[in-house]
């Protein structure tokens, strides 16, 4: 079944690695489908995730004396990769599906 | 930053706190900077916060109501989903058009705020119930006179004492009235007023003292050592809360009393002067209690499962035995059962709703007004609607929106609206007429029930005024407005706005006639010859109780020096006495022998009664129509002497002087008086109550220990004070000085009532004039602007200016004169469903009814006029082409 677009988005950010919030943000926002996402939106997205399992709060990173002690780094958990994996797939077969339908072909 | 932080922080309220814990900083900080980002792009930050609002009540509600957010998407949209949809749009719209979202909040709000105001009024005294536990079971019983039309009359005591003892419908039934008292001994001595009630009375209340103890059944027995119960204020403001109070002694009119007891500070009792309560004694007195003396408050507490009907049955049959056994004083005289609350509230339930549908009217006019501001506007998006229903949404999901937008618009209102309601209730306060006896006046506020209402009206009237527009601009042809880019002549439209213009005239009218006709009735109670002067003359009441004055006297003797001593003020003109001053409130009555007629049963010879000095007249101003004045000669061993005023003289000797002719009190004892004067009436239980008859006595042949004095001086109140106390001191150290008061003030509280509503009538319908105004002047600029282009061609056609400017004001006359048709007949029919409110006019009073006329066509031509010069200076050549 679907995931909601941002909750794949957060996961298809976190696949390079570890984030914390507003990096993850600022990735979603560039990649365009959110121009701005609106903290209350964003973070209940995430309790939601962490709850499903999807990800997981990072406590064993060592940090530099530079960062940010309030900062929480977030990273995939194995059922997260997964689920972004079957949903990555899901829509490769919708991509692949809309060409050979002729909808891909003109480009622009 | 920080600002920004703390600010955001607090919109987090929305979310439970567990999330607020784990995510608010987070959160907090991520906003902080978008705001930061958002201002170095130059971008709106408003619209960021308008956004970050939203986002946190959506998100923060589903956190708190909601199911957990699933990271699968819901399948259905959902009507929720929408709305929420909905409500953002209609944020921007409102961000983008300021000024008109500006003009329909303050609208609203002031309709919203007038109603909030008068409803908390409404529910503070009529809606609340009485603050006693169970209060549906505590009755008032009076002496009901049928032949007299007198349901309500006080009750003599010896009568009260039968009535408890032989019901078989009362729990407990008990007897109250209020005297002055003047407490000594303190520092400085004090004017109190003394609920004087029988033992039961706060067991039929069901109100339990907060230290002490509550009255025992013996102690309204003569000879017992007298207490007293002190009211929490009292207990407050002499006592400094001390607890140790109870068992303490005081000196209430020369008599020591031991205080047993504190009142809780949440009773509340109608008559709020009462500063202490004390037994009244009854039983086992020297002489048997009067049954002609009528005086007593009587209250009582219906038996479980005992119907009002019941109970008046049951009154009944005890009256009916009383009758028969003491004729000559009972005769046609029976008991009446009415329940407090109704008792207590009908009085002022007729003025309340009229000034609720005064401001439901207002309200009513302020819809009308935003419905067509939003019709105004929604022209002016035609197109947009149109194409946003072409592509997007149903026409359902269209109207749905369009009332989204007046509902978010009316709850903008609705707060705002709060605001005024509060101010408004301050007002109401500070216009609180003080003769009124209610209860109920510490819920005067916001109340929840109040903000409930609020929160109804102001939804109530987003989906009135809404679903006008709405419903034109979902049956719009979409593919007409598209064609036409969005201009249309609208045919429909011109004639739904022409009917909102005249129903708003009306509405504007037939508030007015209200208002008019409660102007005209309280200028016609002021305009009513009262009988005596109502000027700066000052008033002070002295009482003379104790030892020093068993004497009648020792009595004359003081109040005669203080007389001369008043009198003796620099300043002063003179100085009169009486017993009971005009408005004051205090009367009584007594019955009298004619001498040469016979009292009846259904016709009985009574007198109120009043002893006054022989200056009285003279400084009061009382006309003396016949025989002469009182004289310092009138005291004994003279022949006792009597002056009647007109109404007396007219109803017992008809067609006769009454100079020379005899009458007595009732008394056992009492003497025959010689008539030797008629003075005209007075106005003494109000300036719109009717005359009894009055007989007057000289001070030496008078009785009681109470006068009030009248100074004649063209001094300031504030500035005579001084000396007036001075004199009264020099008289007696020990007498307490009542407030000091000009008849003007006097004669002003005994109106205030009728004062209260005259001017909120007025207010409200002045705000609905200043409303319609604005709405017909909108109303007209709007369809000007249609015509443009038809006034273009008929000008070009050889029209001029000036019959361009008659057309338009015309139309403007004709939809005023429609309105008033329809407004002035309303007004006329609800005035005459509250006729108890006016005095002297009729609801059909000409002169009123022509001055709305007037006003309203004079505002609607006025309003027409603004729009009518911009039609004159239409350019026909540009109108055409635009």
């Amino acid at each position: 079944m679907a995931l909601k677009p941002l909750v794949f988005q957060v996961l298809l950010a976190l696949a390079d690695g570890e984030r914390h919030g507003w990096a993850l943000v600022r990735e979603i926002q560039q990649r365009g489908d959110f121009t701005t996402l609106m903290p209350g939106n964003f973070y209940r997205t995430l309790r939601s995730m962490l709850a499903e399992g999807l990800i997981e709060e990072v406590h064993t990173r060592s940090r530099t004396e530079a960062e940010d002690e309030r900062r929480r780094y977030f990273r995939l958990t194995p059922a997260g990769s997964r689920a972004a994996t079957v949903e990555a797939r899901r829509l490769e077969a919708l991509v692949l599906e809309s060409r050979a339908k002729n909808l891909l072909t003109k480009r622009g | 930053m920080r600002a920004t932080r703390f600010a955001y922080r607090l919109l987090l309220i929305a979310f439970p706190a567990a999330v607020r814990d784990e995510f608010g900083d987070d959160m907090a900080t991520l906003f902080a900077m978008q705001i930061d980002e958002r201002r170095r792009q130059r971008g709106s930050v408003v619209g960021l916060w308008i956004r970050a609002v939203v986002d946190v009540l959506q998100h923060g509600m589903a956190e708190r109501f909601g199911a957990g957010e699933s990271p699968r998407p819901r399948r259905t949209g959902g009507w929720m989903q929408a709305f929420l949809h909905d409500a953002r749009y209609a944020l921007r719209m409102m961000n983008r058009q300021r000024g008109l979202t500006l003009v329909c909040v303050l609208t609203l709000a002031l309709g919203i705020g007038a109603n909030t105001a008068i409803f908390s009024a409404v529910n503070a005294f009529l809606l609340r119930p009485l603050p006693y536990d169970d209060p549906s079971r505590i009755m008032t019983i009076w002496e009901k006179r049928p032949a007299e039309g007198v349901l309500d009359n006080v009750v003599a005591p010896a009568d009260f004492l039968d009535w408890a003892r032989q019901n078989a419908t009362f729990e407990s039934m008990a007897a109250q009235i209020t005297l002055p008292a003047d407490l000594t001994g303190v520092e400085e001595p004090r004017r109190l007023f003394v609920a004087a009630v029988s033992p039961a009375f706060f067991n039929v209340l069901r109100v339990h003292p907060i230290l002490g103890r509550d009255f025992r059944p013996d102690e309204s027995f003569a000879g017992k050592p007298r207490v007293a119960i002190l009211s929490y204020r009292l207990w407050s403001s002499q006592f400094g809360r001390d607890g140790s109070v109870v068992g303490r002694t005081l000196t209430l009119n020369g008599t020591p009393v031991e205080v047993v007891g504190v009142l809780p500070a949440s009773f509340e009792f109608a008559d709020e002067r009462v500063d202490l309560w004390s037994p009244l004694v009854l039983e086992g007195t020297p002489q048997p209690q009067s049954r002609s003396s009528h005086q007593l408050v009587v209250f009582g507490r219906l038996k479980a499962g005992v119907t009002v009907q019941q109970a008046r049955t049951d009154m009944d049959r005890v009256g009916a035995a009383l009758q028969q056994q003491y004729p000559e004083t009972n005769r046609n005289h029976g008991a009446w059962v009415i329940p407090y609350e109704e008792w207590l509230k009908s009085p002022v339930r007729s003025s309340l709703l009229l000034l609720l549908g005064a401001v439901a009217f207002v309200l009513l006019i302020a819809c009308v007004n935003v419905a067509n501001i939003l019709l105004a506007k929604s022209a002016g998006r035609r197109r947009e609607i149109a194409v946003r229903s072409a592509v997007v949404a149903g026409r359902a999901r269209l109207a749905g929106q369009m009332l989204t937008e007046s509902v978010m618009l009316a709850g903008l209102g609705g707060l705002v609206g709060l605001l005024v309601g509060w101010w408004g209730i301050q007002a109401l306060k500070q216009l609180a007429p003080a003769e009124v006896q209610i209860v109920g006046w510490s819920h005067l506020r916001l109340e929840p029930r109040v903000l409930a209402f609020t929160a109804v009206v102001a939804l109530a009237t987003g989906v009135l005024f809404g679903l006008l527009p709405a419903w034109q601009l979902a049956s719009q042809d979409v593919g007409a407005s598209l064609k036409e880019g969005g201009r249309s002549p609208g045919g429909v439209r011109r004639r739904v706005r022409v009917a909102l213009v005249i129903s708003e005239i009306a509405l504007a009218s037939l508030l007015l006639v209200a208002a008019g006709l409660t102007l005209r009735s309280f200028q016609s109670v002021l305009n009513d010859p009262a009988g005596f002067r109502i000027d700066r003359s000052l008033t002070v009441s002295i009482s003379l109780n104790g030892s020093k004055y068993r004497t009648r006297e020792a009595v004359v003797a003081t109040f005669e020096s203080l007389e001369r001593r008043l009198a003796s003020i620099p300043g002063v003109r003179s100085v009169g006495e009486t017993s009971h001053l005009p408005l004051g409130g205090r009367d009584g009555r007594q019955g009298v022998t004619v001498e040469g007629r016979e009292s009846t049963p259904d016709a009985p010879t009574r007198a109120h009664p009043r002893v006054v000095s022989p200056s009285y007249f003279r400084t009061m101003r009382i006309q003396l129509l016949s025989g002469r004045p009182f004289s310092e000669q009138d005291a004994p061993p003279a022949l006792p002497v009597a002056i009647v005023n007109e109404t007396m003289a007219r109803r017992y000797w008809p067609g006769a002087s009454p100079i020379g002719k005899r009458v007595r009190f009732n008394g056992a004892g009492d003497p025959w008086m010689e008539v030797v004067g008629v003075i005209a009436d007075v106005k003494h239980w109000g300036l719109d109550a009717r005359v009894n008859p009055e007989i007057y006595l000289p001070l030496k042949m008078g009785f009681g220990s109470t006068m009030t004095y009248v100074i004649d001086t063209d001094l300031d109140g504030a500035a005579l004070a001084g000396s007036v106390r001075e004199q009264i001191r020099a008289t007696d150290l020990n007498l307490p000085v009542g407030a000091l008061r000009t008849m003007d003030d006097v004669a002003s509280v005994s109106v205030g009532s009728r004062r209260a509503g005259m001017l909120l009538v007025t207010v409200f319908g002045v705000l609905a004039l200043v409303l319609a105004a604005a709405g017909i002047h909108g109303v007209m600029s709007h369809l000007v602007a249609l015509r443009t282009p038809e006034i273009g061609v008929r000008m070009t056609l050889g029209a001029s200016p000036a019959q361009m400017m008659s057309a338009i004001l015309r139309e403007g006359a004709i939809q005023a004169i429609a309105g008033l048709a329809v407004g002035l007949g309303g007004g006329v029919l609800l005035m005459r469903a509250f006729r108890s409110v006016l005095y002297g006019v009729e609801p059909t009073d000409p002169l009123t009814l022509t001055v709305v006329s007037l006003v309203l066509l004079a505002t609607a031509l006025a309003a027409s006029a603004i729009p009518g010069r911009r039609a004159m200076r239409v350019d026909p050549v540009n109108a055409l082409r635009g």
